[in-house]
């Protein structure tokens, strides 16, 4: 892999963000290195355009960390992004989340679209997500999966964006956050607790975000987004002012953003990385497991697992849904964040158990009896990751039993369907099952 | 009225289904081969498997040049021609005492070895045993559910035959100088020929015990039905001598 020097770049913003803005311990160890979950996932969701849920109980930085990362990775000041922010709250529009009518031109029979600076802007927050009405989150999925925001019959697509949404645990005030919206998350990561010494800090310390603030800048980048230019012609003065603040930023902290070409490199050597053969079994073996059902021929939602199934001790026998076509996209997406990151040749299967849990944990629906005999199990992590870490654990060890005879069954899979005449690898797994179901479907 | 978009092309047919191509879900693992590690214990059920063939494999020519059509008929040339045969076959074969056994219980099973002959089997068995390289040698054929034939058949000097279970008529006929052991029943025709050695029955020994028996001796556990006519030699029922002995006459009543 060629490098050029953006991993170090990026360390040094995880470095300046853990360093003094957002104290926390390391919670997660990859590759014999150790990090924080929040802010390592955040920093790679920023670099792919990915989207991150953000859990944890109120005042612990699900807010702050999301506004951080933003700042740095895409040069914008605190200011813009304040302003840009979208709360959840019962009496949220879609006036106050996509746009409203241009009033001036209504009035003289002119439909025009005044779009909010949420919509425009690259980096989106959305803050305590889970309080804004099941009837209203539907009205964001489009611009959330896909930065697609429509209004009055008129559109505009974020060509680049990544999306940020905080949600505090179950209280009085929260809803459920619709399945098809929590599907459309990547990750979902906790801010935790840093522990009352570090909490201690953050108390006696001063306000550290003016840091990354630049009244001068800010008023330039809302005067951008405010005015009637049509959307795409925004770009390059958003950009200029942008990268003003970036070089600012370098002056006053040592640390430089990055800037929209380095994002474009990033993600170009990204793309790069493939999943080595471990790496892809694995995730084929993940897979099988979260979607398969003998009886019914894939998971349902809407129907039971009969007691005294063959494949009882796999995973699909505990769970209730069948896994959706996103989650593989998140797994290659962040796996292949974190080997760049981490300047690997490829993707391998560390990375990828250590970013499958979090891809996993908001998506899977565990039966009551899972739930209930795991709840009171000793744990660190929030009970929905604590459940997809383990599953990953039990996955890891069946693959390291028979991994071989796995990546043998699809090597043989995949001469078959070339057309050569030999007979599918049998095995217990329903991913053998799988393979058989893809090469007789080649074979009709 | 009609017009005609230039360039449209009409179409010909439905679509060639050879050039719909599927993508390959498993094409990245092409390259992929597997290199099954070799453990000891695969390469002795490897082995085994071969001897086990081979064994196999000669039971089944001898069944093609003497059981024509799959009748075979106890008389003394065939006995002896049956057993020249396997003869040949055995010989070329490198086996155990164990692969034995294990021929005797593939007998049973019909997927492996189609036919069980009994007069075929027990010679052919008695050729595998006389012509192993081990001089004790153990069959355990309580389990089977057919009696076999012909067991022991020429056993010679120096050899010991041990069988665990019952076995049918003409065990150990023509024995030439070797030790049979019977851990159960025989049934007719027990010794018949025999030169020199010795038969234990542990049990119930059936009709024409030792006929034209010229040397030897047989010892029975349990009940002797009836003995046939002995040249020379020594038959004892429960260590009693009952021949040379006075005359018994054949016990019909069970």
């Amino acid at each position: 892999m060629r490098k050029n020097g953006h991993q170090k770049q990026v360390m040094e913003i995880y470095q300046f963000i853990s360093e003094n803005l957002y104290f926390n311990r390391p919670d997660i160890e990859i590759k014999g290195e150790r990090y924080n979950s929040t802010i390592l996932f955040s920093l790679l969701a920023g670099l792919n355009r990915g989207k991150v849920l953000i859990i944890g109980e109120p005042g612990l930085g699900k807010t702050t960390s999301a506004e951080y990362v933003c700042s740095l990775i895409y040069q914008f000041p605190l200011g813009v992004i304040w302003s840009s922010e979208v709360s959840g709250h019962p009496e949220q529009t879609e006036e106050k989340i996509v746009g409203r009518p241009d009033l001036g031109k209504l009035n003289r029979g002119i439909e025009d679209v005044v779009w909010t600076i949420f919509s425009q802007i690259p980096v989106k927050i959305v803050d305590e997500i889970n309080r804004l009405p099941e009837t209203k989150q539907s009205m964001i999925l489009d611009g959330v999966d896909r930065g697609n925001w429509e209004y009055l019959n008129e559109m505009i697509i974020n060509d680049e964006y990544c999306l940020f949404a905080t949600a505090n645990y179950q209280d009085g005030g929260t809803n459920t956050i619709i399945a098809p919206l929590v599907d459309r998350f990547d990750m979902m990561v906790e801010s935790r607790y840093p522990g009352p010494n570090l909490s201690f800090l953050i108390g006696r310390g001063k306000r550290k975000d003016h840091v990354l603030r630049h009244p001068k800048y800010e008023k330039d980048l809302l005067r951008v987004f405010k005015s009637k230019t049509a959307y795409e012609k925004k770009f390059p003065k958003m950009e200029e002012v942008c990268n003003a603040f970036g070089e600012y930023v370098y002056g006053l902290l040592g640390v430089r953003p990055l800037q929209r070409q380095d994002r474009d490199e990033i993600r170009a050597e990204m793309e790069n990385l493939e999943l080595d053969l471990d790496a892809s079994a694995f995730a084929r073996m993940l897979l099988a497991e979260f979607s398969f059902c003998e009886r019914y021929g894939q998971k349902r939602v809407v129907e039971n697992c009969e007691e005294g199934c063959h494949y009882t001790g796999y995973l699909c026998h505990d769970i209730k849904n069948c896994a959706s076509n996103r989650l593989p996209t998140s797994i290659k997406q962040y796996a292949q964040g974190l080997a760049w990151l981490l300047e690997d040749s490829e993707i391998d299967i560390e990375h990828v158990k250590s970013v499958v849990p979090y891809t996993l944990a908001h998506r899977i629906q565990w039966k009551e009896g899972i739930l209930s005999r795991k709840e009171r199990v000793k744990r660190d992590d929030p009970f929905p990751i604590f459940l997809a870490k383990e599953a990953v654990k039990a996955v890891s060890q069946r693959y390291r039993e028979q991994d071989e005879h796995l990546k043998d069954a699809l090597a043989v899979g995949s001469k078959i369907f070339q057309g050569e005449s030999l007979e599918p690898v049998e095995g217990d797994h329903p991913l053998y099952v799988e393979i058989k179901k893809d090469i007789d479907t080649r074979q009709t | 009225m009609k017009t005609s978009i230039p360039g449209k092309k009409a179409l010909t047919g439905p679509p060639d289904r050879g050039k719909l191509l599927i993508k390959n879900p498993f094409e990245e693992f092409g390259t992929f081969s597997y290199l099954k590690a070799e453990i000891p214990l695969d390469q002795i059920v490897q082995s085994s498997e071969e001897v086990m063939g081979r064994i196999r494999r000669g039971y089944e020519k001898l069944l093609v040049e003497e059981a024509k059509e799959l009748v075979w008929m106890v008389q003394y040339n065939t006995i002896i021609k049956a057993y020249e045969v396997a003869e040949k076959y055995v010989k070329e074969i490198d086996y155990s005492a164990e692969d034995i056994e294990d021929f005797c219980f593939a007998l049973e099973n019909t997927r492996k070895i189609p036919y069980l002959i009994p007069g075929p089997a027990g010679v052919y068995l008695s050729a595998l045993c006389n012509y192993a390289k081990e001089e004790k040698i153990v069959l355990k054929l309580s389990e089977l559910k057919t009696e076999i034939n012909l067991v022991g058949f020429r056993l010679p000097k120096g050899k010991h035959l041990l069988i665990e279970g019952d076995t049918g008529d003409f065990t150990g006929i023509g024995l030439e100088g070797g030790e049979l052991a019977v851990e159960g029943n025989a049934k007719n025709w027990t010794g018949a020929g025999m030169r020199g050695g010795k038969i234990l029955v542990r049990k119930n020994i059936g009709l024409h015990t030792g006929e034209w028996m010229m040397g030897g001796e047989i010892y029975v556990g349990g009940r002797v039905r009836g003995l046939g006519n002995i040249v020379e030699g020594k038959v004892f029922e429960r260590d009693k001598l009952v021949y040379p002995g006075k005359v018994r006459y054949p016990n019909l009543y069970y």
